[in-house]
């Protein structure tokens, strides 16, 4: 499907939060799916080739939005493109998070991976929870979109590692409450990995959206696989099919 | 009822349309079916199938390159009994050709596969003699005279019902030599090529992208190659030639029905949109209404040298 872009703005040197305009989308996509995305308008370019995935990162009237940072070509590609245009990208795919009602909740984000959290803090606020949000980043310019957490979270924690907002520290290192019924995070591996680390034991339901590089994110390339543990043994899972949001607590982070 | 200008004929097996999309690419079919109608297809050429299950290589197994893509999965797959138990019954319920693409480690285990897969409800074998990403079977036998007569050879002989279509691999010399290896060896249709064997490393880190270290490289970076063996293979042999490589929209078909292609294969465009098949036959169908060329057959091997 297509849809048309609303906004494309630069938050900082490498961040941009871009809008697009898709009743179709908007009507299906859950909060923890992701889609694929051609970072450019011409369909006679063939380089890159392939579609990026994206997470949700919100959900307005007829509308979704996604965060990025500039990583390569495809990424470049896509801050150059300017109101009005017309992009092509998939339905909504994958599992999302499971939505709770009446708990309290904790989301872990670090840097990008804030991205589809904004959209399940909202819905996660629309079912009476209450929410703690733990950001983190590198540095200040890491740390976007406060202006709408504010309006979902009850309580929000930010830490970076140069000291430059927030705590200096690593996000997992400002955990001191475990008190949750259920953890959502999204992040680097390292830092997902440490949440499931903190909260394992003090926590049962840790729920967290993985990342890896796809060719197709319909469940065909498989070039995607997680490992899992299934009772004594590990097996396979395709990130975009049976993700890419896991149980924390089952995830095989090396092998 | 208007007539069908893109039917095609391979082995005495009629095609509504000569799109077919490649092993490897398309799952077992089912996964595209919540996308498109795979039933509009001319055929599928289901994921490549060994005896037993296999698991496929370590992450990471994927990296783009310029206009193209490098795979090491590794012929991942659930084992040709585990198919033809939970997904041929539902593949059966679309209106397509079903080629299965099957693989084993020895010339046995080729044939053990090829006799299984003989005797149910499918369309046409495709052996693949060519893939480069794992240690045994594979390119092992597509780049070895010896090998490649022999696996085809013994297939054949092997087999009554199914027509068996030999995947070559590009990785080679002189892919005359192995269609007509092939041609010679019972073989009653070709499809070219596999992927090229390449390699991609991180500057920053020294390492190579793909944990098996090379992979196979598709996409539109490979069409010129593809187009090129498919043109020496239609001059050397008789039989069919199923044209594979870099195909992305209906001018690159018709580019490969020329050069003597007479169906084609769809590979890395399936990842890249799974509209792409679809949007390619109706593209094709509105490109011969406008030359007003009754067949697209009438296009196979119709090159001007001079």
């Amino acid at each position: 499907m297509t849809g048309k872009i609303v906004f494309n703005k630069k938050l900082s040197d490498k961040y941009y939060y871009m809008k697009i305009e898709s009743p179709e989308f908007v009507k299906n996509a859950k909060p923890g799916q992701f889609f694929m995305l051609k970072t450019q308008s011409f369909d006679y370019l063939v380089d890159p080739l392939l579609r990026r995935p994206f997470g949700v990162c919100d959900i307005e009237e007829d509308c979704f939005t996604i965060l990025y940072t500039l990583v390569g070509k495809g990424t470049y590609l896509l801050s150059n493109l300017q109101t009005s245009t017309e992009i092509s990208f998939s339905n909504p795919l994958g599992n999302g998070f499971s939505i709770v009602k009446n708990k309290n909740v904790a989301l872990v984000g670090g840097g990008v991976g804030i991205a589809p959290l904004l959209y399940l803090s909202k819905a996660l606020k629309d079912n009476n929870n209450s929410i703690t949000l733990y950001y983190g980043g590198k540095s200040i310019g890491d740390i976007h979109l406060l202006e709408y957490f504010e309006n979902t979270c009850d309580y929000i924690k930010i830490s970076t590692e140069d000291g430059s907002l927030g705590e200096k520290a690593l996000i997992t290192d400002i955990i001191t409450n475990f008190d949750y019924d259920i953890v959502y995070t999204c992040g680097p591996k390292p830092m997902m990995k440490n949440v499931v680390s903190v909260f394992q034991d003090k926590v049962e339901n840790i729920e967290v959206s993985l990342d890896e590089r796809m060719a197709c994110g319909l469940g065909a390339c498989l070039g995607c696989i997680i490992y899992v543990k299934e009772g004594d043994n590990i097996v396979q899972k395709r990130c975009c099919v049976e993700g890419p949001v896991f149980d924390g607590n089952k995830v095989v982070w090396e092998l | 009822m208007a007539k069908n200008r893109l039917e095609v004929e391979i082995c005495g097996i009629k095609f509504k349309n000569p799109i077919i999309t490649a092993s490897g690419t398309f799952g077992y079919g089912i996964e595209y079916s919540r996308f498109i109608d795979i039933s509009k297809l001319g055929g599928i050429s289901v994921k490549g199938l060994s005896l037993n299950e296999v698991s496929g290589n370590m992450m990471p197994r994927i990296i783009e390159t310029p206009a193209g893509m490098l795979n090491a999965i590794g012929l991942q797959n659930i084992g040709v009994n585990r198919f033809i138990e939970e997904k041929l019954p539902i593949l059966k319920k679309y209106d397509t050709r079903i080629i299965v693409n099957f693989w084993g480690k020895t010339i046995e285990e080729y044939v053990e596969v090829a006799k299984i897969l003989d005797s149910v409800d499918i369309d046409m074998l495709e052996i693949n003699i060519s893939c480069p990403n794992i240690k045994e079977g594979g390119i092992a036998f597509g780049t070895d005279h010896k090998m490649t007569e022999k696996v085809v050879s013994s297939v054949k002989k092997n087999i009554k019902n199914k027509p068996l279509i030999v995947k070559l691999s590009p990785n080679v010399t002189d892919i005359k030599l192995f269609a007509k290896i092939c041609e010679d060896s019972g073989a009653d249709a070709i499809s070219a090529i596999n992927t090229l064997l390449g390699m991609s490393i991180d500057i920053e880190t020294k390492k190579p992208h793909l944990s098996n270290i090379t992979g196979g490289l598709s996409g539109p970076a490979i069409k010129p190659v593809a187009v090129r063996m498919v043109y020496e293979t239609y001059k050397t042999v008789k039989i069919p030639i199923i044209g594979i490589g870099g195909i992305i929209n209906y001018k690159d078909v018709i580019e490969f029905f020329i050069a003597g292609s007479t169906a084609v294969q769809i590979g890395t465009a399936n990842f890249v949109d799974p509209e792409i098949p679809i949007k390619i036959i109706n593209d094709l169908k509105t490109y011969l209404e406008n030359k007003n060329i009754d067949k697209i057959s009438s296009l196979t091997g119709s090159i001007k040298i001079n």
